[in-house]
């Protein structure tokens, strides 16, 4: 191989720029793209729910000033959606129209809230917060003391739940099998902590067992503008409605590209998927575990930046196996206080 | 809240780039924003080549465009991709979000915004194919892009779209069509760019001209008779206009064969007491040198708009250019003098081209009133005065006592302006040559009639520096001794005004004087604000320093230069760093 190398790196998220930093560090003359469909550059999102503490200022989010890669000499692609990988031809296919030539590709593009099948016909009616856009909306649309719906609970959800609690806001969180995602709690410390949750502040409801949600409506006018219908009739109003789901892998562009795919990118211990010009770090893949004797996800802001900075070193010449380095265990303190080691970053 | 948004389209001719920057300057204005703005485009008709629209929206006066866009709308990649680096950091970039071929790397505009910028990608094609069928109309489609996106009223472009394209067939319903596709696509736009609008200033009724409208109004206004002229970019706009108005008015235009003829023509009917003016640029010029200088020695009214553009020869005909001043003053033979005149915003246009006629007439003398195509293109919102200013009858007519068989149509006055008998006035037969003559308007080459004459000539153009009601000279900034003043002439005038003011705020004494009346050259005024300052710095496009040269000649003192051929407006930031090149005794950095 002659010249620089081409890496490409699809998602700007903590895995991604992490690696784009750490290539750049160990191979200087690269030549280094970050793809994202964000318009933003790289930004905190474990922060969002800080749009309620009054940071609207999008550049209150960003991790690395702008001017960070123009120094660091990495090209980012914002408003970019790839459609395709083209492993044989090496060429990462954008929704553009424009192909991407690569020497080696990270996928790092993360994971989108899930939203369960029975539910999507509903859409229309919920809103995410898994970006600063969403967010901003979410924050516009809720009145001051208003009602959030949060539908699930995962551990993203119930984050922003905290926040919503202390500034004023009432929220619902209508408890079921993904309540307090990623963490699997048995049936005694669930209950533990769904108290905590309520004298927190927040109003548990028992969704699933009340027939589950039936429907999200919307509401009537000079009343809350939803309301979540269950299946036993009852009906709650909100301002805002919320699915907290937990992730699902993006990994939809790489079907097709030959690299192996059970639902996310199933790469080895050193982060290689079956191709040997790809690799994958972050919520998109799943890790080979000896432990585990299966390929398993890998959840958290240390563990994910630890995925990107190793990706990037073996990338570039180590062959080192991925490490967890978070605790993934959720406690409660004093029936008043959750801890979650995914409630931890920076 | 203060609004000041500098906003350009780019694109390929013939998309439309130049029409969308039309619309748009209009709706702001008619919204009630100050506008300044300046079109950029190839020599080519349509199909070839990029086209750049720009304009500057604003609550407060301004003199100049920005040299970063805050907002950045690209109709096409190729030329777009170039344009990317005028965006401010947190600005927008407005562009196509798919191709309809398959891109090389980095053949989307998209690879080439920076992380600070903000970037837009609109399904421009896509949404103008959904709303009219055809996709022509991607600059409505953009346009009303931006209208959504930052909230700017639909009503304004929407009339406006529907007076431009009321006399152009069906397309004026698809257009609208495709502006509200647009406005719909913008306002669902999540808004992330730190650029906004805030309310427009309630002020004076305003109008917005491009410097060429504005001449035109000045003619109409002074009472003009006729006009002769022959298409050339940038001033042919002046005579299309001026088509268009002067037989609504019972007033005649000819277009010539050539600019010899129209200049022939025009000093023909000057000579008929006619209010009479061509229009040209600086190859026309050329051609109408010789007979500019039988206008000079028969002593004929006669007014020459003359917009420059980069030379020489046919040079870049549509870009900006301040280098036909010296032909301007000194271009016929033999010593001709004539006066010159350069306004430098769009209302000076207004104001000189009426004044033109005023002089031409009192001084009996061709005027040329030297615009250049920054400013013959550029439009700005102007408060135009209730009735016109301009004096409708200049003339110095003979008077009875003074016709009669001794009519010197040349005499030798105290003013050196002699008694005019118009063909057909009673007692008024004389002669009218190209040779050098006496009183009487006979052939004269005697040594001392050829000496008086030329005195003559010369020494009655003197009286235009105290011309009423015209502005020879104008100092801005700080009084008194400044460390360092800008001597500026023309459309970069305001350019210089921008970076004086800029420095003042660094904390530099600082003036700027703007010269209007080229000639006669105001030699008193400008020598006493050249004594005033430390340094004096003279800005102006065009490669030898022309007005420079003209400034050092006429007063004896030395300034500095600052000469620019880029086609383009002088960049403030440039003035501004050789500024303080100067001001730090940098020779070096100082051009």
């Amino acid at each position: 191989m002659s010249g620089p190398r081409r890496h490409v790196i699809i998602g700007t998220g903590v895995a991604g720029n992490q690696a784009a930093h750490t290539l750049r560090q160990r191979e200087p003359d690269g030549s280094i793209s970050l793809l994202t469909l964000s318009a933003l550059p790289f930004y905190n999102r474990y922060d969002l729910p800080k749009v309620f503490r009054g940071i609207h200022d999008w550049r209150g989010f960003l991790v690395d000033p702008p001017s960070h890669y123009e120094e660091q000499r990495i090209e980012l692609r914002r408003c970019t959606r790839v459609v395709n990988v083209d492993a044989q031809r090496k060429v990462v296919v954008l929704a553009h129209n424009e192909e991407l030539p690569y020497d080696t590709l990270l996928v790092a593009s993360g994971g989108r809230a899930y939203l369960p099948e029975e539910l999507s016909e509903f859409r229309d009616l919920l809103d995410g917060f898994s970006s600063f856009e969403q967010a901003m909306a979410v924050q516009r649309k809720l009145p001051q003391g208003g009602r959030v719906a949060i539908l699930g609970g995962d551990m993203i959800g119930l984050d922003l739940a905290r926040t919503l609690l202390d500034t004023g806001h009432r929220v619902v969180l209508f408890a079921g099998k993904f309540t307090f995602w990623p963490h699997t709690e048995p049936p005694d410390q669930r209950v533990k902590l769904l108290d905590v949750l309520e004298r927190m502040g927040v109003q548990i409801v028992d969704a699933e067992g009340r027939g589950g949600i039936a429907s999200i409506q919307a509401g009537a006018a000079g009343f809350a503008t939803r309301r979540v219908v269950l299946g036993d009739g009852t009906e709650f109003p909100a301002d805002v409605v919320l699915p907290s789901f937990g992730l699902v892998p993006s990994v939809e562009f790489m079907l097709g590209s030959g690299v192996a795919i059970e639902r996310g990118l199933l790469v080895s211990p050193t982060l290689r998927t079956s191709d040997a010009s790809i690799m994958a770090a972050g919520d998109v893949c799943q890790i080979w575990s000896d432990e585990h004797k299966r390929y398993r996800f890998y959840y958290g802001w240390k563990n994910v930046r630890s995925m990107g900075e190793l990706a990037a070193r073996n990338l570039t010449g180590e062959d080192e196996p991925f490490v967890p380095v978070q605790d993934e265990s959720l406690h409660e303190h004093d029936g008043t206080v959750i801890h979650s080691p995914f409630w931890e970053y920076a | 809240m203060r609004t000041d948004v500098q906003i350009a389209i780019c694109g390929s001719a013939g998309e439309g780039t130049i029409a969308a920057g039309d619309i748009l300057r209009s709706a702001l204005a008619a919204a009630g924003y100050r506008i300044i703005s300046f079109d950029a485009y190839p020599a080519e008709i349509r199909g070839f080549g990029k086209c750049v629209a720009r304009l500057r929206a604003t609550t407060e006066q301004v003199y100049s465009l920005k040299e970063k866009s805050d907002v950045l709308v690209c109709l096409n990649d190729e030329y777009g991709i170039p344009q990317v680096g005028e965006v401010r950091d947190f600005g927008a970039v407005v562009y196509e979000a798919k191709s309809i071929t398959t891109l090389a790397a980095g053949a989307h505009l998209s690879a080439h915004l920076r992380p600070a910028q903000i970037p837009y990608p609109v399904a421009i094609r896509e949404l103008s194919e959904r709303a009219t069928g055809a996709t022509r109309s991607r600059n409505l489609v953009a346009l009303g892009f931006l209208a959504g996106l930052y909230g700017l009223g639909v009503d304004p472009f929407l009339r406006i779209i529907d007076a431009k394209f009321k006399n152009k067939g069906a397309i004026a319903e698809p257009n609208r069509k495709a502006f509200v596709a647009g406005q719909q696509a913008g306002s669902q736009a999540f808004k992330l760019d730190l650029v906004s609008f805030g309310q427009p200033s309630a002020g004076q009724k305003s109008t917005i001209l491009s410097g060429n409208a504005a001449v035109v109004q000045g003619c109409l206004d002074a009472g003009i008779d006729t006009f002769f002229g022959y298409p050339i970019t940038p001033a042919t706009t002046i005579m299309e206009r001026l088509a268009v108005e002067m037989p609504r008015r019972a007033k005649r235009l000819v277009q010539t064969e050539d600019e010899i003829s129209a200049i022939a023509a025009v000093i023909g009917a000057g000579y008929t007491g006619a209010r009479a003016a061509t229009a040209t640029s600086g190859p026309g010029l050329a051609l109408m040198s010789e007979m500019l200088g039988l206008g000079t020695m028969a002593e004929v009214p006669c007014v020459i708009f003359v917009s420059q553009r980069g030379g020489p020869s046919t040079g870049i005909p549509t870009k900006t250019e301040q280098s036909d001043l010296n032909m301007a003053i000194y271009g016929s033979p033999g010593d001709a003098p004539r006066i010159v005149i350069a306004p430098t915003n769009v209302e000076g246009c207004y104001r000189c081209a009426g004044k033109a006629f005023e002089m031409a007439e009192r001084y009996q003398s061709p005027v040329i009133v030297l615009l250049d195509l920054y400013l013959s293109n550029r439009y700005e919102t102007v408060v135009m005065p209730a009735a016109p200013p301009f004096e409708v009858d200049g003339d110095r007519l003979a008077s009875k006592k003074e016709l009669g068989p001794g009519y010197r149509r040349f005499a030798l006055t105290k003013d050196g302006v002699s008694p005019r008998a118009l063909p057909g006035m009673v007692g008024g037969m004389h002669v009218v040559t190209g040779l050098e003559h006496n009183e009487m308007g006979r052939v004269n080459e005697q040594p001392d009639n050829h000496e008086a004459m030329s005195r003559k000539r010369h020494d009655k153009l003197l009286h235009a520096l105290h011309h009423p009601d015209f502005t020879q000279v104008k100092r801005f900034g700080d009084e008194g001794r400044v460390a360092i003043g800008l001597l500026a002439w023309g459309s970069t005038f305001g350019e210089c005004l921008a970076a004086m003011f800029r420095a003042r705020t660094e904390g530099v004494r600082c003036a700027a004087m703007k010269v209007v009346m080229m000639s006669p050259f105001p030699v008193e005024a400008v020598a006493e604000f050249i004594d005033q300052c430390d340094v004096v710095l003279v800005p102006e496009l065009n490669y030898q320093g022309q007005f420079a040269h003209l400034v050092q000649a006429q007063t004896g003192r030395t300034v500095r230069r600052y000469n620019r051929v880029i086609g383009a407006p002088m960049p403030v930031e440039e003035i501004q760093a050789q500024m303080r090149a100067l001001l730090a005794g940098d020779e070096r950095k100082a051009a």
